[in-house]
């Protein structure tokens, strides 16, 4: 069985009975190794559809955590426990809980770096009181208001008037968590989370390869949420610098969020405001102002890259046809017909609503892949992944970055059957055209013309 | 991907139920045992299919029974109807299964796990009808059309669902407005099966309460049946576990009384 990723959370969803002669055949050691590699910030395994398990049905998911925990920064645990759930697993591991436990999906989700989750009025309460409070602390850290019961009387009376919280927490257990950059992707800023004491291990936690991969596909806002970080020394205080000055060429932002300079020196402070580094004290402060926010995204042309398209890539054309077509095809059920393909600079005869899609792959062959949509292929998507149609802008965006993924993973696929090893990043989508020319143009690709069922759709593959 | 006319054109291709079939189910109808083994003894695919069948450690004979009056004789009217049912949902199922990891075998023990517990529910709920008893032969049908239907387009359900934890019921209905059960009741009209036999596999797709209490509840145990047969390792081996969703909140009024028959601990 294969996590599903969304939003940089990994949900593992089993159904039925767990117990000792099946939960190997549930999460085998490739489906532990797929999941290291999406690199979630939240590992769930929900129990939500599981209607009898055992300590020996758990124990599978367990392991792969313990596999998981020591080298990722992910939260990871058993969501959708009702109350029968939580008694059994606490009794079974006891002393032993080295995992996470939330009572629904919804409560493991405010721990998650997802911000369009954010400032929740949460109800919560534990027992352990230390529980209490790191839950307290960690919701505060993520954007939501939390309100702590202190008793159990005190707790059954808030609750009663549940009207007031958006969230309430019970039977919940928050377990630690490890010490690596985690990385997810809001609206079209890039977040990458940082913790404790920040030194010259930013070198190896930091992934430059995947920084310089959604700066090449026209990501221009980086935030560092800064919440836990205790203090940094000389070697971070370099790292960042040499960051942002490289990010700079660009045209790029990095801010810092959260970052507390009480045991940090005050010059350290001005050297990073010298490199151009700026600091907000709150994730909505930057995610919640639209205005600076479409500032900060604004698209320059890309001074860095001057690669242009060749053979090594063309060859492969008709793979990545391949899986946008078929992908797209069954997305939204209609059949696909090929008009032009060209090698030139990227033309687009601009539609009022079209909207647009990058995504850049690396490693044996690189480049760039856009695609731009008329919002109906993206409202059909939206028919078959959430079930209904929807005119939201933001939602239409979100499913047409689903599409998106799913088409890379299909052309990783293909092409790993060639023997031809890739990467993925994140992709960027765009509301309108003007962004995504100024990172594409004068910039030679191939360029494909489809329809599906009368609506255009284009396909440009550059470097 | 898969549109409504390729549902239909799949129900059309369905073969009816073939004259030899027809005659011993009409044998069996009268009650004549004998006259029904003999009819059976034409059509050699059948015969070894029963051979198979009855001959699997499930059902607990201690000598292998070769002979089909025997077959007949030591297993009874309804038992034999069961099977013969079995066999004809066998004949539909593909030579090499593609989308699930099934084989000939591991179908057949998937046909015979379903049957044998479904008769100890009904023999627990105290329900002694035949159609009923029949009704467990059609569920494995919804595997074979699940099979046939998403077997060419294997890479991009997987591609799907790893961004979406969507059902192959829900991505069947939301593309073509049929699911697999409303199959499976289109081939079991094609069949003559009684019309029993696709309202109680209709309920126990879970996703829809049946107004008549009676096949409600038998939905909810065939559901439950579903899932604790799905969980067992050849099966969650097979990728059939997450084929439909599973109903909780549907099977929990009949959870602890299911734990107790099965013996679940």
């Amino acid at each position: 069985m294969r996590a599903v990723l969304k939003d940089g959370v990994a949900i593992f969803k089993p159904q039925g009975f767990l117990d000792s002669n099946n939960s190997e055949y549930f999460v085998s050691i490739d489906d532990i190794k797929a999941t290291i590699k999406l690199e979630a910030s939240l590992i769930l395994v929900s129990l939500e559809k599981v209607i009898f398990f055992n300590k020996n049905g758990l124990d599978n998911f367990v392991k792969m955590f313990q596999k998981i925990a020591p080298s990722h920064n992910a939260i990871l645990g058993f969501c959708d426990c009702d109350d029968k759930k939580y008694t059994a697993i606490t009794q079974f591991y006891k002393n032993n809980l080295t995992f996470s436990l939330f009572n629904s999906l919804q409560t493991a989700l405010l721990f998650s770096s997802n911000y369009k989750n954010e400032g929740k009025t949460v109800l919560l309460y534990s027992e352990d009181k230390s529980q209490r409070t790191a839950m307290a602390i960690e919701l505060h850290n993520f954007g939501h208001n939390p309100i702590i019961a202190q008793s159990e009387k005190e707790f059954l009376e808030k609750k009663s008037n549940n009207s007031l919280y958006d969230v309430i927490i019970e039977k919940t257990f928050l377990a630690q968590v490890g010490e690596t950059i985690s990385t997810r992707v809001s609206g079209n800023a890039i977040i990458y989370t940082v913790s404790s004491f920040l030194d010259s291990n930013l070198d190896s936690t930091f992934n430059m390869q995947y920084h310089k991969n959604s700066l090449t596909i026209g990501f221009r806002l980086f935030i560092f949420d800064a919440y836990k970080v205790a203090a940094m020394n000389i070697h971070a205080l370099d790292f960042f610098s040499k960051l942002s000055f490289f990010s700079a060429e660009y045209n790029a932002t990095i801010c810092f969020v959260g970052l507390t300079f009480n045991k940090i020196p005050p010059a350290f402070k001005e050297t990073l405001e010298g490199s151009g580094i700026l600091f907000y004290k709150e994730m909505d402060d930057i995610l919640k102002n639209r205005e600076l926010l479409d500032e900060f995204s604004k698209t320059t042309s890309n001074i860095q890259n001057k690669k242009s398209i060749n053979k090594k890539i063309i060859l492969e054309l008709p793979n990545f046809i391949d899986a946008t077509v078929s992908t797209i095809e069954m997305m939204t059920n209609t059949d696909a017909k090929k008009d032009a393909l060209a090698i030139n600079t990227l033309f687009v005869d601009k539609q009022d609503g079209e909207i647009a899609s990058s995504i850049a792959f690396y490693g044996d062959i690189d480049g760039i892949i856009v695609f731009i949509f008329p919002r109906t292929i993206a409202k059909k998507a939206c028919g078959l992944l959430l079930g209904e149609q929807t005119d939201d802008i933001y939602m239409i965006l979100d499913t047409l970055a689903e599409l998106v993924n799913i088409v890379a993973g299909k052309i990783k696929t293909l092409l790993a059957g060639q023997n031809i090893d890739i990467n993925i990043t994140l992709p960027r989508t765009y509301a309108n055209m003007d962004d995504l020319l100024n990172i594409i143009e004068n910039k030679k690709g191939v360029q494909v013309d489809l329809e599906f069922d009368n609506d255009k759709f284009l396909f440009f593959l550059t470097r | 991907m898969i549109k409504k006319t390729d549902i239909e054109l799949y129900i059309d291709k369905i073969p009816p139920t073939p004259q030899v079939i027809k005659n011993i189910l009409h044998l069996l109808q009268h009650g004549d045992l004998v006259l029904a083994s003999m009819e059976a003894q034409k059509d050699l695919a059948l015969t070894a299919y029963l051979k198979n069948f009855v001959n699997k450690p499930i059902y607990g004979f201690r000598y292998k029974i070769e002979n089909i009056s025997q077959i007949f004789t030591a297993l009874g009217i309804s038992s034999i109807e069961q099977i013969i049912y079995n066999y004809m949902t066998n004949l539909l199922s593909p030579d090499e299964w593609y989308f699930f990891k099934l084989n000939k075998i591991t179908f057949q023990n998937l046909q015979t796990e379903l049957s044998v517990n479904w008769k100890k529910i009904l023999n627990y709920l105290n329900i002694k009808n035949r159609n009923i008893e029949n009704s467990i032969t059609l569920l494995p049908a919804c595997f074979i059309v699940t099979e046939a239907i998403f077997k060419q387009k294997k890479d991009d359900i997987i591609q799907l669902r790893s961004v979406q934890n969507i059902d192959l019921n829900t991505i069947l209905k939301r593309l073509t407005t049929y699911n697999i059960f409303d199959i499976s009741q289109q081939i079991s009209k094609k069949w003559d099966m009684p019309k029993i036999i696709g309202q109680i596999v209709k309920a126990s797709s879970g996703d829809q309460k049946n107004d008549n209490q009676k096949i409600d509840l038998l939905g909810k145990w065939m559901h439950l049946l579903l899932f604790y047969t799905l969980s067992k390792k050849q099966f969650i081996e097979a990728e059939l576990n997450d084929f439909i969703d599973f109903n909780i909140n549907y099977v929990s009024p009949i959870y602890d009384e299911f734990a107790t028959l099965m013996d679940i601990k």
